[in-house]
């Protein structure tokens, strides 16, 4: 098995440019997210790869090999290129049952027909659902299906599987528990994958690597905590996470001018004095305390929301708000807001 | 007045409508003489005496025949052109489209007219053809022929079914085979037509049962050769015997019926199993093309084939004859060119009222018939009720009447409530008989616009404080308005293309131009009949014109 490599992919849409310049890659034995908000391209660009649709520049390659190649003219078709696509609607054949839903790729490849029920029984095996093989799809529950989908996809093992939004069908319960079981299964099969979420949650806790794309474009590439604990960007910082946006003016490297207060941060780009910026700030790093010192600001307790495991507080700053977390609750009135200097980024800001 | 109230009524009506006609049929047949004879008495005498002439069982046995014939060559044919329409680089499909569907709405008579005046013993391309090969290698009044040319012209049904089917099939399960492996043809072969077997067994079903229903094209290339179907029988029942034999004739309905009515059954019951499969789904709606290389020049001349033999030669054969003054061997065509023809079908008054009667009927009626589907449709709308079934079943039944048999059915009630009696000899008779024998295909048009009106809109409506029947009037006709007048218009073509269902209605006041050429084919008045035939075929052509600019779906 081989690293899947996009090279400089450019792809249209008629005249909208749905991706831009990407070069990305899934290094083998390794699980890759592409996150985004709804028309980053992050599905374009999987279907691209898959075969589904056609770019117009750059290239797509499997180690040496080529399944897109803008320069040599090379363009496989879908069924040439030998991966394995996890569907967001898992696409089940309704007319085919479990097991011949699963056989069928070994069936094309040829496969005898005493292998193609031993490799179909194992693979059912790993996803635990060897007692299910003779059902239709339309008797299985939506987990169920997923991971039928999932033993489609490998069962005649393509270097890389892709999957598509793979567990936005699942209710919410249920989801957290697949998210774990797909991880666990793509590690413990040391299979290379390839997944498209817009959830940044099970991104991180999915894929070793996460490509964060936006309006056709790489943000930012790097590995879950680098994505989360260091953006580069406005947009990456703002996509993970909860935040406060806190809206003011430079006031120097690593100063913000909030109203008549200067906040101390971290740069993050360059700002002349004087011009917009913006602080980000993650809900969870936000402190309150009774008392004044650096870096704190004394806010209106605008209302307090009880979450279960903590509270969620919400402060006035002029006409916008600072939330923060917080293990009880507060009294009514003013209260010091402290924004510790490493966790406030502070960014150029266009406004 | 309550909302059950008035759901109650349209019901009741609908009710009244469906069951009066077939219960009658029912109730007659059991009769010794016809209904209104105050001899009459309960007997199986008629049941007896049919069953035991061998016509009725040769024209069973061809009928059987006839529909299982013409279901053999539909079916691969439609199945095949609606495959090469949605799934392949085809050249023209965007115009292919419109023309493949003609022939659902060019009446069967003027098809079959136009096949004799075209391929008859002495037709305008069978003395074309003598001339240059020396003999007629067809005869058009044969069984043969008259299977051949029903399976041509029933090819549409097939295609439209399974030509949705295949476009309903979400693209994912055909991309999930690419991905696994399979080249476009083994996807087509191995998850495609699979996928639409339930369609296209559905359209098996629907072309059989029309088969029964089937009456122009017999009457005309069958009943020359002797040869009958039950249609026909019938038909030719009410001229044989001097006396109205009511309840010969009510037995042949109650045997069609008998055979219709579970395959009405059968195709809802494969139009379930065949929409499981049918997904719509926003993503991906755009599928690559399979290429066909040079064979789609093939598969291009193989359906022009077809449309130049199953509309293009018999109008084209009719429209010529409606311009001469008489055709054989060694007429030349310049010499015979008239517009007499035309002239001539202003002489006779009741032609003249059929053709405005027919417009009529197509305008107003297909208007009031629309009305009547829409508040019978809107009553069951969201009707959470073990009732709708019930409905359901009841819009049903009349389609398993052929048209011929509930025209006669009607024309029985009309007679038989003495109250009603005045209006049988107006054109209300006849609309009435094409709104029931119409109401299942009126009620799907209606139906399926009325699901395309999402809950919320109605239930808002609820809550703010409208009434149920405020909220339809206010909220769901409003947004079902495109939908209705889209209907008025299929149904329009509908109505006026109807030939059988007036046959047994007509008299003076109820003249339509369908049944006004059965009645002047049988006294052998090829002029009247052709000129008559192109007037009929020109309306349907503007109706189609406006329904086509307007953007009308063709199907319901």
């Amino acid at each position: 098995m081989a690293d899947l490599t996009v090279k400089n992919l450019g792809l249209r849409l008629g005249d909208n440019e749905i991706l831009r310049d990407v070069s990305m890659s899934v290094p083998r034995g390794k699980v890759v997210a592409l996150l985004g908000p709804s028309g980053s391209g992050k599905t374009t660009l999987l279907r691209a790869v898959a075969g589904l649709e056609t770019p117009h520049a750059g290239s797509i390659k499997i180690g040496e090999r080529a399944l897109y190649d803008a320069a040599s003219g090379a363009n496989l078709p879908a069924e040439k290129r030998g991966l394995g696509l996890v569907f967001q609607s898992y696409a089940l054949w309704p007319h085919r049952s479990v097991f011949d839903n699963v056989a069928y790729g070994l069936k094309l490849r040829g496969i005898s027909s005493d292998e193609r029920k031993r490799r179909v029984e194992a693979a059912l095996s790993q996803i635990g659902l060897s007692h299910l093989a003779a059902r239709y799809p339309h008797q299985l529950s939506g987990g169920q299906q997923q991971r039928v989908a999932l033993a489609r996809a490998l069962v005649y093992e393509p270097p890389v599987i892709l999957l598509d939004e793979p567990l936005s069908n699942l209710d919410a319960k249920l989801r957290e528990e697949a998210r774990a079981w797909l991880r666990q299964l793509i590690v413990s099969l040391d299979l290379s994958a390839l997944c498209v979420t817009h959830d940044q949650v099970e991104a991180m806790a999915i894929a070793d690597r996460i490509v964060l794309l936006n309006g056709g474009e790489i943000e930012q590439e790097g590995t879950p905590a680098e994505l989360y604990e260091k953006p580069r960007t406005l947009f990456a910082a703002e996509f993970m996470g909860s935040n406060n946006r806190l809206a003011g003016e430079s006031a120097g490297a690593g100063k913000l001018k909030i109203g008549d207060q200067i906040i101390e941060g971290a740069a993050r780009g360059e700002i002349a004095p004087g011009a917009p910026a913006v602080g980000v700030i993650r809900l969870e790093r936000v402190r309150v305390s009774d008392t004044p010192g650096p870096n704190r600001m004394k806010l209106e307790l605008k209302t307090q929301m009880y979450l279960g495991e903590r509270y969620e507080l919400v402060f006035a700053l002029g006409k916008s708000l600072v939330r923060a977390y917080a293990e009880r609750g507060l009294a009514e009135g003013a209260h010091y807001v402290e924004f510790p200097r490493d966790a406030f980024w502070i960014f150029p800001s266009k406004r | 007045m309550p909302y059950a109230v008035i759901r109650f009524s349209v019901l009741a009506v609908m009710a009244i409508a469906v069951l009066a006609p077939l219960s009658l049929v029912g109730y007659q047949s059991f009769l010794s003489a016809p209904f209104f004879d105050s001899m009459a008495r309960f007997t199986l005498r008629a049941y007896q005496f049919v069953f035991a002439e061998s016509d009725f069982w040769v024209a069973f046995g061809t009928t059987l025949i006839v529909a299982g014939g013409m279901t053999v060559i539909a079916l691969p044919l439609g199945a095949a052109l609606a495959f090469l329409m949605v799934r392949t680089d085809l050249p023209g499909r965007a115009w292919l489209e419109p023309l493949i569907l003609i022939p659902l709405f060019v009446s069967a008579v003027v098809l079959a007219f136009g096949y004799v005046v075209a391929l008859g013993p002495v037709g305008i391309i069978s003395t074309w053809v003598k001339g240059a090969v020396g003999f007629l290698p067809w005869n058009i009044y044969s069984l043969t022929s008259l299977v051949v040319i029903a399976g041509l012209a029933h090819v549409p049904h097939v295609y439209l079914y399974t030509a949705a089917a295949l476009r309903g099939l979400g693209s994912d399960l055909e991309e999930a085979a690419r991905i696994t492996g399979a080249n476009p043809w083994q996807v087509a072969l191995g998850v495609s037509l699979p996928m639409v077997m339930p369609s296209i067994l559905f359209a098996g079903v629907l072309v059989f049962f029309l088969g029964f229903e089937l009456f122009g094209l017999p009457l005309v290339l069958g009943d020359p050769q002797g040869l009958l179907v039950l249609t026909t029988y019938l038909y030719k029942l009410t001229n044989k015997l001097g006396v109205p034999s009511y309840q010969l004739m009510a037995v042949v309905v109650v045997v069609i019926v008998a055979v219709t009515a579970p395959l009405v059954y059968m195709q809802r019951a494969l139009l379930k199993q065949a929409q499981r499969y049918v997904s719509v789904r926003g993503k991906g709606l755009k599928q690559a093309p399979l290429p066909l290389g040079p064979w789609r020049w093939l598969a291009l001349a193989a359906i022009l084939a077809w449309f130049t033999v199953t509309v293009v030669v018999p109008i084209a054969g009719i429209t010529l004859r409606s311009f001469v003054v008489s055709w054989g061997e060694g007429v030349k065509l310049l010499e015979v060119l008239t517009l007499d023809h035309y002239a001539e079908l202003f002489d006779y008054p009741n032609i003249e009222r059929g053709i405005l009667n027919t417009l009529g009927i197509g305008v107003f009626g297909g208007a009031l018939a629309v009305l009547c589907y829409t508040a019978i449709a809107l009553s069951v709308h969201r009707w959470q009720s073990g009732w709708t079934r019930v409905v359901d079943y009841l819009a049903m039944a009349p389609r398993a009447m052929p048209g011929l048999v509930a025209g006669l059915a009607m024309l029985w009630v009309f007679l038989f409530f003495k109250p009603l009696a005045p209006l049988k000899a107006t054109l209300f008779s006849v609309w009435l008989a094409y709104t029931v024998v119409w109401l299942a295909y009126g009620m799907r048009l209606i139906s399926g616009t009325l699901l395309q009106v999402g809950p919320e809109l109605e239930e808002s409506a609820r809550t703010i404080g409208a009434s149920p029947l405020r909220t339809q009037l206010d909220v769901t006709v409003p947004l079902i308005r495109y939908g209705m007048i889209a209907s008025w218009l299929l149904i329009f073509l509908i109505f006026v293309r109807e030939y059988s269902t007036g046959v047994y209605l007509l008299g003076p006041g109820t003249e339509v131009i369908g049944s006004l050429l059965v009645s002047l084919w049988g006294t052998g008045a090829i002029d009247l009949v052709s000129a008559l035939s192109v007037v009929n075929v020109l309306m349907i052509a503007l109706g189609l014109a406006v329904a086509l600019r307007m953007g009308v779906r063709l199907h319901g």
